[in-house]
């Protein structure tokens, strides 16, 4: 049986973790590929919805970095972020969501090395929890809804 | 409440305000809210132990708006609304002359934000303790059991967003569930769209939410929506020391930071 | 139906040595939209950016993808030569598929998969694209300077001599800040006053510099490019246009035992004074604090001896605007008062003094008229103990930093000393010698080799007053720890150099960050260190961080560049990757409701309140507005927006929700 291949989507900020990943590539460290990456200018853009949207859409993990606390381009936009990530996970946690899939970072452009690790770290815990089947299940019911309408 | 109709009586021919919100006789096991603007409709207003719905929300009703001036009856947890409204601009002091019912029956006029404020600071507003046992119940649960929990709660839900009408914080003209570019919440009812939609609000009302629990009344199928904002509120009490409305000049946890916010989950 | 141009580039082996290049362009060639997909080998190549050119001219597209190298390597490259084939270059963008994919992957199918899901994302992001233009703001091609000090006089030397008008500021009377109070500087022991009053002057005499002393900040509106300040000329009792400068008022005034600020409480000053004989303006302030006249109502002597009728006892503070282009803070620093350190007996004994009494003690034209006296008895002391670190690097009492200045100064005050006093002898207690400047260190050398400064290694735990001597208690941690008695004639603190007061209050009048110190705050410790995080406000000197005066100097030049480079153009340039609030037709104007969380989270005060009316001027509703010129796009307000009413252009909620949807979904 072929071993289970998360899935794992990482919201990272333009300035900081992105530039990390690219020393990462620059200096041909090898990580697994179960990560790709979506680009935000701050980790004050990312929308608490898109982090349950990942999860709707079929992975099994969420990676959330961005720049060291007073490192950011934008001055405060990781503080809003971590404020807001410390408030959302109390919460989605309450409900039942399982928050041992989310990894939130902080890792900074000359931290290449640490971004590997970081994905690697992820791709094995989330690996071990296995699929988020409750979550896909629960995402089929909208497709559900719609079969229904045309019986 | 004779008291009450003789003070709206007043308030109404003295012009001070242009309607008078209140509470009437309802048909079920609540009172509903009635909107004086006439001397003899006044009459129908009572207060008696179903009077808890928070009337804050009607203030930011648009229909309710435009009228002018406005007295409202108020509990506790109206006043707090009031102030946390305040504090987002949606109106300014001397438009609202709430009008508190103390235990005792008697009514004490609050003009103004420093009359709320210090009689917010004498009174304890907190999670009550049969509030917070729930929640603690919950959090005992694992992961799985907290979310067979909720996935069933949520089944029940229709999307007839009445949670959302009844809570005096939800007054965005356009709902998020109302964008469809992209649509971030389906609006028909789902078990996925149903949880989205209720995180969501929840989050919403991340520092805001005063905990009446209104929305909770409000839902025809029971859904016990308040543990979700007990447990915001229990975290952001905790984490950050801080309460939705107690002070009109308040922000909002949300939208503020300190550098030195400790968290033990970021690496 | 979109029309999407996808360009797959090998980069050499670069990226076809892990991942099917041929195979990813063949795939994307399939998705709803593309309407050509291919791949080259070298795409950032002159003949590769020609093939994109000629592709968007020939198949008429409405959006480029190149699935090449990071692009924070060849985005503008890209965005460029769009730009040039005729498409609007924020229509193109750049899928990571070398740094992110075929360089920390091995060659496996996986791998072409993932560049496969990575280009399918940016794709469907750029359907969603909307053609943009930068957004241009106007400048007033003027400039502030806020303090009078070396910094400030460098920097409006520069921006004057570039060919800019310039408006200075200083709160004193008179320009020239801390270094006019110095004797010597170091490293080169030049005269202080020698090699700044010729600059002063300049500066009051530059046909680009307007002057206005004696006057502060009141209020900042606006924003870069479009500044608008209110300053307040503070009265100084004088009609400046018919004082000569002569100062025959000076010498008349009967009030004459005021603790001169400028000699550090030293001396004596009268109630009409000019700070110093070179300050610039020459002209008197009367001190409304202690002039007999204002407290007293009697008096009025200057009144009649001026031979010009220039004072004017009911002249009231004046509010000026001035419209700006750029400000460039110089406001300097502060001595701290060493009275925090009981067991050094500042305040106590008259001859434990700091450092800036003892420059003006060394000063020739100082109290003493440059020689050492002890402020006691007026006897020339023998014996000079100096403290270093009186204050700084201590988390206990003072300062938890250090003042970087302190030990070349203390060095340079034993050399002035024994230059001056040849048999005397010249003590310091040090903790470490901070020399790292050009010739600082030989200096240093200078100081202990030449003219004999006896330094020991360690603290003094007290000094006090004992027939006359102040005994200096410390201990020598080179010679393991052994006592140190000390019989001094003149004990010298170098105390901390601290924010100059009032600098909280201008920063918040200006919106300027600073620091629990009351710094302010540089935009990025390493490579901004002369900008704010508030557009066109610039800052240099020792307002930012303790500094001596070369790099004052070298900052207050840097900063002066960056506002040339503000004024080079008649109007800004900038990206237009910001965020925008949604308005739409009446009666409802937009989604926003005014609760103004967004106004709270920014980090550039971008977000101002727009009052909607009708016909008669009532107000319906107070919307949030961006301004363009601020805004720098980190979209933190667009995340916060319950209503979703803000968005951020270049990152909308629609591209980054499509982009999660494609990631995912094959």
């Amino acid at each position: 049986m072929a071993e289970f291949e998360p899935k794992i989507v990482a919201f990272v900020c333009n300035w900081c973790t992105y530039a990390g990943a690219d020393l990462t590539g620059t200096s041909r460290i090898k990580y697994a590929a179960n990560v790709k990456i979506i680009r935000f200018p701050c980790t004050g853009r990312i929308d608490f919805m898109l982090l349950l949207k990942a999860f709707a859409n079929g992975a099994d993990g969420i990676i959330v970095s961005g720049c060291h606390p007073n490192d950011c381009h934008y001055t405060y936009g990781n503080f809003h972020a971590r404020r807001r990530w410390m408030i959302f996970r109390k919460l989605i946690d309450f409900a039942g969501i399982d928050i041992n899939r989310i990894s939130f970072n902080w890792v900074s452009a000359a931290e290449g090395a640490r971004w590997a690790e970081v994905v690697n770290t992820t791709v094995e815990t989330v690996r071990k929890l296995g699929p988020y089947e409750n979550y896909k299940q629960v995402a089929l019911s909208i497709y559900d809804q719609e079969d229904k309408t045309h019986e | 409440m004779n008291e009450l109709i003789a003070k709206a009586k007043y308030l109404l021919s003295s012009k001070t305000v242009d309607v008078v919100i209140g509470y009437g006789k309802g048909s079920g096991k609540y009172a509903r809210a009635e909107f004086i603007r006439k001397l003899d409709d006044a009459d129908k207003m009572i207060y008696n132990e179903t009077c808890i719905q928070n009337l804050a929300t009607y203030v930011q009703k648009h229909e309710v708006k435009h009228l002018g001036k406005i007295a409202i009856v108020a509990n506790n947890y109206t006043l707090r609304s009031l102030l946390v409204l305040a504090s987002e601009f949606q109106f300014t002091e001397g438009q609202v002359l709430a009008l508190y019912i103390t235990p005792e029956n008697k009514i004490v006029e609050m003009p103004d934000f420093k009359s709320i404020e210090d009689h917010l600071a004498t009174v304890d507003t907190g999670l009550k303790p049969d509030e917070k046992e729930i929640v603690d119940r919950i959090e005992k649960m694992t992961v799985a059991e907290r979310w067979d929990f909720w996935q069933k709660e949520f089944a029940k839900c229709f999307k007839c967003f009445a949670c959302r009408s009844s809570c005096p914080l939800c007054y965005c003209t356009k709902c998020m569930t109302e964008s469809n570019q992209p649509q971030w919440i389906p609006v028909a009812a789902s078990d996925l769209g149903n949880m989205e939609w209720h995180i969501m609000r929840a989050m919403h009302l991340a520092g805001r939410c005063v905990n009446c629990g209104d929305c909770a009344r409000a839902c025809p199928m029971d859904i016990p929506l308040n543990l979700l904002t007990y447990n915001l509120i229990e975290g952001i009490e905790k984490d950050f020391g801080a309460k939705a409305g107690m002070k009109a000049t308040d922000i909002s946890t949300l939208s503020t930071f300190k550098p030195d916010d400790k968290e033990n989950f970021i690496k | 139906m979109s029309k999407i141009g996808v360009f797959v580039c090998h980069c050499g082996e670069n990226i076809s040595a892990t991942v099917d290049c041929e195979k990813v362009a063949e795939t994307i060639s399939k998705l709803p939209g593309v309407a050509l997909s291919m791949d080259y080998k070298y795409m950032c190549s002159d003949p590769g950016q020609t093939i994109i050119k000629e592709a968007i001219k020939e198949h008429n597209l409405d959006g480029v993808v190149v699935a090449a190298c990071s692009p924070r390597m060849h985005e503008p490259t890209f965005r460029k030569a769009c730009a040039e084939g005729g498409l609007n270059q924020y229509l193109c963008e750049m899928a990571n598929i070398r740094e992110h994919c075929s360089w920390v992957h091995p060659r496996e199918n996986s791998t072409t998969e993932k560049a496969i899901d990575i280009v399918r994302t940016m794709v469907e992001k750029v359907k969603r694209n909307a053609p943009l233009e930068s957004i241009k703001v106007p400048v007033t091609k003027k400039a502030m300077v806020i303090g009078g000090g070396v910094a400030g006089i460098q920097a409006a030397l520069d921006i004057a001599n570039a060919g800019h008008k310039v408006v200075m500021i200083e709160r004193d009377p008179s320009i020239g800040g801390h270094m006019s109070q110095l004797s010597e500087t170091f490293p080169t022991l030049d005269c202080s006053q020698c090699i700044l009053t010729p600059r002063m002057v300049e500066v009051a005499q530059h046909p680009n510099i307007t002057l206005i002393s004696y006057a502060e900040v009141e209020s900042l509106e606006g924003f870069i490019g479009n500044f608008k300040v209110k300053v307040r000329k503070k009265s100084k009792s004088l009609d400046e246009k018919l004082c000569t400068g002569c100062g025959l008022c000076t010498t008349k005034c009967p009030n004459k035992k005021i603790p001169n600020e400028f000699e550090r409480g030293l001396g004596f000053r009268p109630a009409i004074y000019v700070p110093f004989p070179q300050a610039v303006p020459n002209k008197p302030v009367i001190d409304k604090k202690n002039c007999t006249y204002y407290t007293k109502g009697k008096c009025r002597i200057c009144e009649k001896v001026c031979p010009t009728g220039a004072i004017r006892f009911d002249q009231p503070d004046e509010i000026v605007d001035i419209e700006v282009g750029a400000i460039v803070l110089c406001t300097g620093f502060d001595v701290k008062k060493p009275d925090f350190f009981p067991e050094y007996g500042y305040g106590k004994y008259k001859d434990v003094i700091d450092g800036l009494q003892f420059e003006r003690l060394a000063s020739a034209s100082g109290p003493t008229q440059g020689v050492i006296r002890r402020p006691s008895d007026g006897e020339i002391p023998k014996k000079v103990v100096f403290i270093a670190c009186a204050g700084s690097r201590d988390p206990a009492k003072g300062i938890e930093y250090c003042s970087k200045i302190c030990c070349m100064y203390t060095a340079k005050h034993a050399m002035l000393y024994k230059h001056k006093v040849h048999e005397g002898t010249p003590y310091v207690f040090y903790m470490d010698i901070r020399a790292g400047g050009k010739m600082y260190e030989e200096f240093v050398r200078r100081a202990i080799v030449e003219d004999e400064t006896q330094y020991i290694r360690g603290r003094v735990s007290t000094v006090y007053e004992k027939n006359g001597k102040l005994i200096v208690k410390g201990v020598d941690t080179l010679m393991n720890g052994r006592l140190v008695e000390i019989e001094a004639d003149l004990v010298v603190l170098a105390t901390a150099g601290v924010a100059n007061d009032g600098a909280e209050d201008l920063a918040q009048k200006l919106h300027v960050s600073y620091d629990s110190y009351k710094f302010f705050a540089e935009a990025h410790p390493k490579l901004k260190p002369v900008e704010t995080n508030t557009a066109g406000i610039f800052l240099a000197g020792a307002c930012q961080a303790p500094k001596d005066i070369p790099e004052s100097v070298a900052a207050a030049s840097g900063a002066a560049v960056k506002v040339c480079g503000l004024f080079a153009n008649n109007e800004l340039t900038r990206e237009p990757l910001i965020a925008i609030v949604n308005r739409e037709a009446p009666p409802l104007y937009s989604n926003c409701v005014g609760c103004f969380m967004c106004q709270t989270v920014c980090p550039y005060q971008a977000i101002e309140r727009e009052e909607v009316k009708d016909r008669s001027g009532k107000v319906i509703k107070t919307l949030a507005y961006i301004n363009p010129g601020l805004c720098q796009g980190c979209g933190t307000c667009v995340a916060l927006c319950r209503s979703k009413s803000i968005d951020l252009l270049g990152y909308t909620n629609d591209q980054v929700y499509t982009e999660v949807m494609a990631l995912l979904n094959d």
